[in-house]
This record gives structure tokens, sequence and C-alpha cells, in this order.
């Protein structure tokens, strides 16, 4: 025991010690971040104030025109959607993966990284043949008497959210079950005993304690769905863009990389706007915050 | 005959091929503080956690003012528990903590509000209300652990080892906080601890668990005074066992020999006793007596003295038999044996055979 306790009290002092070192052997490693991550970004803030005239006139056309509005709208239409149907789906199968037996744990967590782990295109792919007029989807439909007309999933916002949702899922999942492994059975089974029924300890207990885990994880999908190419190009129309793929034309097919870079920069300060909000809501690190 | 407040009946816990707890029975009067006191992994969790509802059993049964609790759900057993572990809702302040149950049962807002008030006043933290249960020491958590599961008024209140987190101070601090507690409720709480200690100072009647089974249960002095099984006699107070052979039984008293010079007589004997079977004698070290004259009956014992240590109020004196068997004997300061008395020397122990028991296998 005093050994225990004269190692914790040595330990500060032995970290300020080793710093110094510590940063220099990562300095060149940082600075090759900095110029990987900030070099791009300031090109793009520069040149959309830049081209074709130096100005806000890029900002102004983006704001200025319903079209590119209504874009920004669909986006964050879907990506509310998204992060919406993420939580409501990821939540009970983090829960399960927390609290099941190993094995069938262990199967769960590989099904789930398994699909991340496919090549992305070929998922987007199968759900476009899974939702497509003649697909499984609305064949079982008809063929169970719930529509007489194949429903319209592709080639839309609905095929967009369905498609997306199911990439999120695992992003919101693997930290959720984090967070939720980490909450003492203890405090459950009190709740339980004090008589609270199965729904109460739900939302009286396990989502305020899931909270930051949640919160973390629903920003992380918003931000991405935001930016989101692959899946809003292959399942969305053309009538219903979204911002990346707006982005995609004006840097490829129409070689304006003003106005691409001002709608990147609209997405990205948004972005560190909803960033500090988190912050400010849940702090840093204190995620899954425990009893003593 | 009334029915007994709470009835545990042949309780029976497997997981797989470990048999938790095997076969428990135990009446709990209304209002009694009965301690379950065994070693790690001897079922007394478990069993806690079958009263609880966490955990069915694999057969018995629970009983409760005669009514079985078995297919009642662990949140309308009305039990209240405080745990080992920290498990006040962390999300929530000290007063809402204790709120919780009162809450979840849809009380009106005044009601809860003055409960809330009583418990703080009861585990004495009045003024921690809004407190956030991370701000406070793990002994304070653990008193708020105890306002919220006496605030909706339960029957019994289980308690599993709240205090092994604590250190021995706070520990005795909050020991007798929970007696006065209890005093003042006389609720009925069933504790479980594995520190013979803790269990004699708080509780009414102790069970002892030993291997998923209770080997005995009884009042503190009559689990020192008249234990039933060796293990007993080695979990409650300090003992020390003398190999022996049975000469005669009668009327569950026995003569035993202990090696080739000494004889016991009219010890009180548990177990098979049959002539010429083995026995092991019991001896408390503080009931026996050292002197450094031989004696010349045969109801004494020759030993060596190892090691001689002044612990203030009593001085321990190691000794080794000529079995070389291990003897501790405990003497009280002022004791003349004491004087002079140096380790290697040649002392000549006897005891009163009525306090000592034996154990045949
Ligand atoms: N969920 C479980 N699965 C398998 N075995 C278990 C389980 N829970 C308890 N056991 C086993 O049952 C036995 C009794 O456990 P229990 O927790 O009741 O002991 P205990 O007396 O409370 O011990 P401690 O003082 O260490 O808390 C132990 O051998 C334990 O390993
Ligand atoms: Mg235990």
């Amino acid at each position: 025991m005093s050994v225990m306790t004269s190692t914790t009290s040595f330990a500060p002092e032995l970290r300020q010690r080793r710093r110094p070192s510590g940063f220099a052997y990562i300095a060149p490693a940082l600075l090759l971040i900095a110029l990987f991550f900030i070099v791009p970004i300031a090109s793009l803030l520069l040149r959309s104030v830049l081209e074709p005239t130096p100005g806000l006139s890029n900002y102004a056309e983006l704001f200025g025109s319903w079209t590119y509005v209504r874009i920004f709208a669909n986006t964050f239409l879907v990506s509310a959607l998204v992060t919406l149907l993420s939580v409501i789906i990821g939540f009970p199968v983090a829960w399960l993966l927390a609290i099941i037996p190993n094995r069938w744990g262990s199967v769960l967590f590989a099904i789930i990284l398994l699909s991340m782990w496919t090549n992305l295109l070929a998922r987007t792919y199968a759900w476009m043949v899974l939702l497509q007029r003649t697909g499984v989807i609305n064949k079982t439909l008809i063929n169970l008497g719930l529509i007489d007309q194949p429903l319209v999933m592709v080639n839309n916002l609905t095929g967009v959210t369905i498609g997306m949702t199911y990439i999120m899922l695992p992003f919101i999942i693997l930290p959720l079950r984090g967070v939720i492994k980490d909450i003492e059975p203890g405090i459950l089974q009190a709740a339980a005993l004090c008589g609270a029924t199965k729904w109460q300890c739900l939302w009286g207990v396990l989502i305020p304690l899931a909270l930051p885990g949640i919160a973390s994880g629903a920003l992380m999908v918003f931000v991405m769905s935001l930016g989101y190419f692959v899946t809003p190009a292959l399942l969305g129309g053309t009538a219903n863009m979204m911002v990346a793929e707006m982005i995609a034309q004006f840097v490829q097919s129409l070689v304006n990389w003003g106005m691409g870079g001002a709608a990147a920069l609209v997405l990205l300060v948004v972005t560190l706007l909803l960033y500090a909000i988190q912050l400010r809501l849940f702090g840093v690190g204190r995620i899954g915050q425990e009893g003593q | 005959m009334t029915v007994p407040f709470l009835q545990i009946r042949g309780i029976r816990k497997e997981y797989g091929a470990v048999t938790a707890v095997d076969d428990v029975t135990l009446n709990v009067e209304k209002g009694e503080f009965l301690t379950f006191l065994g070693p790690s992994g001897s079922g007394k969790s478990t069993t806690l956690y079958i009263l609880a509802g966490f955990e069915n059993p694999t057969s018995g049964d629970i009983l409760l003012e005669g009514k079985t609790l078995l297919q009642t759900p662990s949140h309308k057993r009305n039990i209240g528990m405080v745990f080992q572990r920290y498990t006040l809702f962390p999300h929530l302040s000290v007063g809402e903590n204790i709120a919780f149950p009162l809450r979840v049962r849809r009380l009106p807002k005044a009601e809860i509000d003055e409960k809330v008030r009583r418990m703080l006043k009861l585990v004495r933290l009045e003024g921690y209300e809004d407190r956030m249960p991370a701000k406070m020491s793990g002994g304070q958590q653990q008193r708020v652990a105890l306002a919220r599961a006496l605030a909706y008024d339960p029957p019994v209140l289980l308690m599993d080892e709240p205090l092994s987190a604590l250190d021995k101070k706070l520990r005795e601090e909050i020991q007798y906080e929970i007696r006065r507690i209890h005093q003042e409720t006389s609720v009925t709480i069933l504790y479980v601890t594995h520190d013979q200690e803790e269990a004699l100072r708080l509780s009414d009647r102790i069970a002892v668990f030993s291997r998923g089974v209770i080997d005995q249960t009884g009042t503190g002095p009559e689990l020192y005074a008249n234990p039933a099984t060796r293990f007993v006699a080695q979990f409650i107070g300090d003992s020390d066992f003398l190999k022996g052979v049975v000469a005669a039984t009668s009327g569950g008293l026995a003569d035993i020999h202990l090696g080739d010079e000494t004889v016991v007589t009219g010890v009180p004997v548990h177990g098979k006793a049959t002539a010429g079977g083995n026995a092991a004698v019991m001896l408390r070290p503080e009931r026996i007596n050292l002197s450094r004259t031989a004696g010349t009956d045969r109801a004494g014992i020759a030993a060596t003295v190892n090691d001689i240590t002044f612990l203030g109020n009593n001085t321990h004196v190691a000794t080794v038999t000529s079995a070389n068997e291990a003897l501790s004997v405990r003497l009280p300061f002022g004791d003349t044996a004491i004087n002079g008395l140096t380790t290697g020397e040649k002392v000549w122990i006897t005891w009163d055979p009525a306090t000592t028991h034996a154990f045949c296998d």
C-alpha cells in the first residue's frame, strides 16, 4: 500500500521531466500533420475569396441562389435524419453488444466490423439492388399486400437516407458500446431495486449516463454525413443533390475552385460550430463520468 | 405459531458446474440485524442477489411474511440495497438520488421533499442536497446510498460489503452510524461481510458461510463460545488446533490424548467422535494459562517459547509444542508469568477443558 502511494506521488514529477524530450520526438510529426491539414484548408479558403475575382462574390452567390440553398437544406435534412436514425437504431444494438455474453457479443461485433470493412461501393450498390423498383424490398411488400405500387426508394433522398444510415451505424455503435460497457452494472441494479421499471431505468438512468457517448457519436455521424459523397451520388437523384456532389461538380465539371472552396468552407464552419457546442455541453474527456 | 418474517428455504444456486449456494435455510425476525459472514466465494453475495431478485435460485424459496418473493421482479420487491461499489446515479445530485425511488413511485413533490430532508438528517448529511456524488468521499457516498435505500421504507435492507472500499477508521465510524440507523428505523438488515470484527460489532446474529452452506447461525458470543464446526472456530476469534486421538466419549464430551503425555478430559466434542479416531482440539490464545514450572498432572502440555510480542493491553507469546504445533498464548498486561520470559524457554500450558472444543471429521 505504501509503495503504491509513493509511486503515485512521484509520477507527476517524472512526467514533467520527460515532457521536453517527448515533445522533441513528436515535433516533426506535428509539423507534418499541420502541413497536411492546414495547407489544403488554407488554400481552399484563399481560392474561395480570390477566384475568379477577390471578394466575397462566391459566398454571395452561394447564399443568394435558391438552388444552392436548397442543396444545403437537403444536406442538413438528410444528415439530421441519418443521425437520428443511427442513434435510434444504434443505441439498442450498442446496448445489446455491451450486455450479451462474450461469445454472442463477438459474433455480433464481427458482423458489424465485417460490414464496415466491405468495400463501400459494393455495399452501396447492394442497397441499390435492394431498394430499386423491382428489388427484394418492393417485391416482398407487394407480395404481402402491404402496397400496390412499388415504392420509389432510389434516386431520391429516401434512398440516400437509408443507404447512409447503414454506412454510419458502426460509427455510433462502436463508441456507444464502450460508454455503455463502462457503466457500473450495480447502478442499474440499484435503480431496479429503487422501484424503477425497465422503461424508467432506460430513460432515467441508462440514457442520461450514455448521453456523452450518444452526443459524440451523433456529432461524428452528422459531420461525416454533411460531406458524404458516394452514397448520395449513387442512391440520390439529380434533382436532389447534396453538398458533396455540388462541390464535385464545381471542381470537376465546371472547374470553379472558388465556388467549391466556398461550399466546403461553409461545411467546415458548421462543423466547428457544432463541435464547439458539444464541447460546451459535455466537455473534453468527460465521457462515461463515474461515481467516484 | 406466527410465521417468521423472512424465510430462506433450501436455496441453491448453480452456475453451470459451479455451486455458488448449496443449501441455505434461515429464518430472520422482523427488525433483526443479521450478518452473513464468510470467506470470499462462500456464496454470501449470491444469496443476497437472490433476495434482491437479480438472480433466480436453482431451487428453494424465499418468503416474506409468508408469501413467496420469487415471482416478484426486483423493482416490485420493495427491498433496499447498498452495494459494495458506489452505485449512486452520477448524473443526479444527492437530493435527486434520494428522491429517485420516490419519483418513480410518483409521490407528490411536497412529500418527496420532506422525505429527502428526513433521510439526509438520518444519515447526517444535511446541507449536501445539491452536491454531485463525484464530489463526495466514499464514506459520504455510501451514506447517501443508505439514505436512498431507506427512503421508501423497505421491509428489508440488504447490504453487500458496503464498507469494504473504505479505510479502517472511516469504516468503524460508519459502522456505528449503521448501528444507530438500525436502532432508529428498526428496519430488518441482512448484511454481508468477510470481516469478523465488523460482523461482531454490528449484528444481532451472524450466519457463518462456508462453501455455499451456513455452518452455524447464532449471536457473536454463542459462536465464539460454542462453535459448531472447526471452520466457525477458526473464523470467529483466534484459535489454534492441536492434533489428538479420542480415548473415550460419553454424552458429547470426550477424553482426548495429545501426544503421549497429555490427556484432557471432558472436552465438548463435535462431529463423529469414536474412540481411537482423530480429533482437533481448539484452544483460544486468551483462554489458556502459561506457567514456567511444569505441572505434575497430565492435563497440560509442554511448549517452547518462540516469540514474545508486547501489544499494549496484552502480550502475545508464540510457542511451539513438542509435536511441533504452533500454539499462541495471549496474556493480559500485568500477568506475572511474563516477567523475565525469554525465547527458547520451556513453558507449561494448561486450560479449562470445558472452555475448549474438539472437532472430529
Ligand atoms: N455469475 C456467475 N457465474 C459463475 N459463477 C459465479 C457467478 N457469480 C458467482 N459465482 C461463483 O459463485 C461462488 C460464490 O460467489 P459469491 O459472489 O456469492 O461469493 P461471496 O461469498 O460473495 O464472496 P466475496 O466475499 O468474494 O464477495 C464463487 O465461487 C463465484 O465464483
Ligand atoms: Mg460478495
